[in-house]
């Protein structure tokens, strides 16, 4: 009885832990598998992977990705403005106002938001700005990326300012600031790095999105392009089309931008740990 | 108490705060209007049978919807058994520097951009699937229905689910993760107290935390069902309905992520795929409210 | 005339009554010490003066509040808090702002200085009046967090006096730190009535006997005995004033 007991409780063990393993396996395996065939493409290549133009289907040239890196610069620098301002405002809201029945909603709407399949969201962008637009566009691409953000965006700061602690808003009253002026010179600063965080993990969500761009930036492969009403093009957007090619030479660009993405990927998400790391003041 | 500088912050804040709700009502409006042309013009037939013809003008969805959820169901049973243990594992048996390391993964996995997932599953996921569950499946159990196609080139119903469950991992575990510990220290204490072995009292705070983690999967499931990157570059693409796990499929996103671009061309192309998101949009909404507002009453109730 | 006058206050928060029925009188330029037990409603009486109660949520108050010549109920808080500095019982200099900014921070937003000399100059002031110069005179550009507890306390002391206060409100502002720092920030205290009316809340009858000219004692949201602090130490006429005194309750 004593011994059975001893050993269920090994083999459980054993299972957790194995399965944990099995778990974590797949994201170690993509990190080495991308690297690895990404940067081969990258080094064959050379700097012209980050200037040139994508190559033909029959190229022997990898050629380069520069409208994407380009498209994705140009709609991330526009979708976080957005994001970021729309996010920190709701935040605010539910921070300063916590019982206010607008505010429950703002909180509650959060998480259903979030789990609209961000294609939906490329299809009403597509209905509700290409349309009347009558083109593709950078700016169709980027409002599709806000609203995906928005979200989480929120989610972050709305965290981030709800961990400060009280008795610094009371200070800031007892001093006789303002409502905005609590808001901007104590909630604000004091809940910096996380809001930093949050702007960070938003560059991070809105640079590496796919379908949201699907039918809103369009595809413009053949020039660099950093006009906002223009057509664009997305690292993501060229890597989803390319690896569905049946073309080698597409293969090799698309693995390439890959390891460029996730290597961006990995800066942010570093930075961050960074932030959160740094002595607290 | 509210004085009048306090109303005057508050309708400050306003306009720009209450974009959520303006976004998730014009959102849902705008899928609705644009889907009303084709639920008056086929009606619920839509969904009955499984064609795509649009120079015909012949639409069924059946295939898609089955094909949304069943990648979803196999999606949330991968996570499932991948995620309870990992946030087992995190809670109850990593300590320091290893703890921290393993959540920062898990943090890094839940950010990951998607085509990555896509691109990593659809090159070395699908065939490693093929040649290691697939195939052994089906030479094993050929009589049921469900691994009784020989699996052709992987890409598949199954292959997506399996793909797309590796990739909601992060996300389930977290919450799991979340409820585990928010369980407060006396149960715990009470469990060791009752001279409970680790696998008892581990038992004990799964089914404490039951509630939390059934909610935890439903979110997930509502996050699986919408997912696109990963289901078209392993679904396979095809139209046809099948029992069997191992033949190609369609999920409602993959569909619309490679029909979507030509169907302007046709009257009723665009409006049956955004009726077919509709379904998605209203089913995952739904789910996605159950799921918070069940964790949050757990907490209430369990947390105090 | 009064710097604080209550008449017949209640405070409500949700269906719990707080405060009932509280009558007390500060008069100008004294300690006036709010003496009772933990819950007895200490800390919400002192909100009341400043309208910090405004925050909490769901908070009713009842009755009249007179607070220097303002009708504090009926004024904009905002104004009223210009003229109100005020201590809390755990310390909360501004985690992000230096030692010096943590105090011009309120000399500032209340127009206390104009130039960068007066500003220097108030932030001076504030530091001595609140025995913490001398320590932190080569520190300035130090953050909050390298100072011990009693210094970033007497910190938020030279913080509220930078607004130039006329009345400054102390909510057990030692019940937190060593007795070396509060024999200090006692000591400042006392300094302090020639230019401000001080209403200090404690729950050390010692304390009080210490700094206080008036007392009122607190029991159960009620003042059960307020008046001179002498008159009262040495005959509490209370049943209840008698157990505070004894250490009981």
């Amino acid at each position: 009885m004593y011994s059975w007991r001893k050993l269920r409780e090994k083999l459980f063990t054993c299972l957790i832990i194995a399965l944990s393993v099995l778990a974590i396996a797949p994201v170690l395996h993509i990190i080495l598998t991308v690297f690895v065939n990404g940067f081969a493409v990258i080094a064959k290549a050379g700097t012209s992977f980050f200037t040139d133009l994508p190559p033909t289907p029959l190229s022997k040239d990898v050629g380069g990705i520069a409208p994407s890196i380009a498209g994705t610069l140009l709609m991330t620098a526009i979708s976080l403005p957005i994001a970021v301002t729309l996010g920190l405002f709701a935040a605010i809201l539910t921070a300063e106002f916590p019982s206010n029945p607008l505010s429950l909603a703002v909180d509650a709407i959060a998480k259903p938001l979030a789990s609209i399949p961000t294609i939906a969201v490329s299809m009403i962008v597509y209905t509700l700005v290409v349309v009347p637009m009558k083109s593709f566009s950078a700016l169709a691409g980027a409002v599709a990326l806000a609203v995906i953000a928005l979200p989480y965006t929120y989610t972050y700061f709305s965290t981030a300012l709800r961990s400060v602690p009280s008795v610094y808003r009371e200070a800031a009253f007892a001093i006789a600031m303002s409502r905005w002026g609590a808001v901007v010179r104590v909630l604000i600063p004091v809940a910096r790095k996380a809001l930093t965080t949050g702007v960070l993990m938003t560059v991070a969500r809105v640079m590496g999105e796919t379908a949201a761009l699907l039918f809103t930036a369009g595809r413009f492969r053949t020039g660099v392009s950093f006009s906002p009403t223009a057509p664009a093009d997305a690292i993501p957007l060229l890597i989803f089309d390319y690896i569905l090619s049946p073309y080698a030479v597409w293969h090799q660009v698309a693995w390439g931008a890959t390891a460029l993405l996730l290597l961006a990927y990995l800066m942010v998400f570093l930075a961050t740990k960074l932030i959160v790391k740094e002595v607290r003041l | 108490m509210f004085s009048k500088r306090d109303k005057l912050f508050f309708l400050s804040l306003l306009p720009l705060s209450i974009s959520l709700l303006a976004v998730l009502v014009v959102s849902v409006t705008t899928i609705a209007l644009r889907s009303l042309d084709a639920l008056q013009h086929f009606g619920l037939a839509l969904f009955a049978s499984s064609i795509w013809n649009p120079e015909r003008e012949v639409y069924g969805l059946l295939a898609p919807v089955i094909g949304s959820l069943t990648t979803s169901a196999i999606a949330l049973l991968t996570a499932l058994i991948l995620s309870i243990p990992l946030a087992i594992t995190i809670a109850e048996y990593l300590q320091g520097a290893l703890k921290s390391v393993v959540s920062s993964i898990v943090e890094l996995m839940g950010g990951m951009p998607t085509i990555v997932y896509a691109v990593w599953a659809s090159q070395y996921l699908v065939p490693f699937l093929k040649q290691f569950a697939m195939e052994p499946l089906h030479s094993a159990l050929p009589f049921i229905p469900l691994f009784s196609c020989k699996p052709v080139t992987g890409f598949s119903v199954f292959a997506a689910g399996v793909a797309i469950g590796i990739s909601i991992v992060p996300y389930v575990t977290t919450l799991i993760l979340e409820a585990y510990q928010s369980i407060p220290v006396m149960y715990r204490e009470a469990c060791y107290g009752i001279g409970a072995t680790r696998y008892e009292s581990i038992k004990i705070l799964l089914s404490l935390a039951r509630p939390a983690i059934i909610a935890a999967l439903v979110l997930g499931f509502a996050r699986a069902l919408g997912e696109t990157t990963i289901a078209v570059t392993t679904v396979g693409n095809s139209m046809y309905l099948s029992s069997c796990l191992f033949a190609p499929g369609y999920t409602v996103s993959a569909l619309i992520a490679s029909q979507f671009a030509n169907a302007y061309l046709y009257q009723y192309a665009e409006t049956v795929l955004y009726s077919s998101i509709l379904v998605v949009v209203l089913i995952a909404i739904a789910l996605s409210f159950y799921g918070s507002t069940t964790i949050v009453r757990w907490r209430l109730r369990v947390v105090v | 005339m009064f710097a604080v006058e209550m008449n017949n206050v209640s405070v409500y928060i949700g269906d719990r009554q707080i405060l009932k029925e509280v009558t007390l009188r500060t008069p100008y330029n004294t300690v006036f010490v709010i003496m009772g037990p933990s819950g007895s409603g200490k800390t919400t009486l002192l909100r009341v003066i400043n309208r910090l109660i405004d925050l909490v949520e769901g908070a009713r108050v009842e009755g009249f509040v007179k607070v220097l010549n303002f009708d504090a109920l009926h004024s904009d808080p905002y104004e009223l808090r210009k003229y109100i500095g005020m201590v809390f019982q755990v310390p909360n200099p501004f985690p992000h702002l230096t030692i010096y900014e943590n105090v011009a921070v309120a000399a500032k937003i209340n127009g206390v200085a104009k130039s960068k000399r007066e500003l220097d100059e108030v932030v001076k002031w504030a530091l001595e009046k609140a025995m913490l110069w001398d320590e932190v005179k080569d520190r300035l550009y130090d953050h909050p967090h390298k100072l011990s507890g009693g210094q970033r306390q007497r910190l938020c002391l030279a913080r509220a006096l930078a607004m130039k206060p006329r009345l400054l409100l102390l909510d057990e502002p030692t019940a937190n730190i060593d007795p070396v720092n509060a024999r200090k920030l006692e000591e400042a205290i006392v300094s302090l009535k020639d230019e401000v009316t001080v209403v200090m809340v404690t729950h050390s009858p010692h304390q009080a006997a210490r700094v206080a000219d008036y007392v009122a004692v607190l029991y159960d949201g009620r003042v059960v005995e307020q008046g001179p602090a002498q008159q009262l130490f040495l005959r509490p006429s209370t049943e209840i004033a008698q157990k505070l005194l004894r250490g009981e309750i």
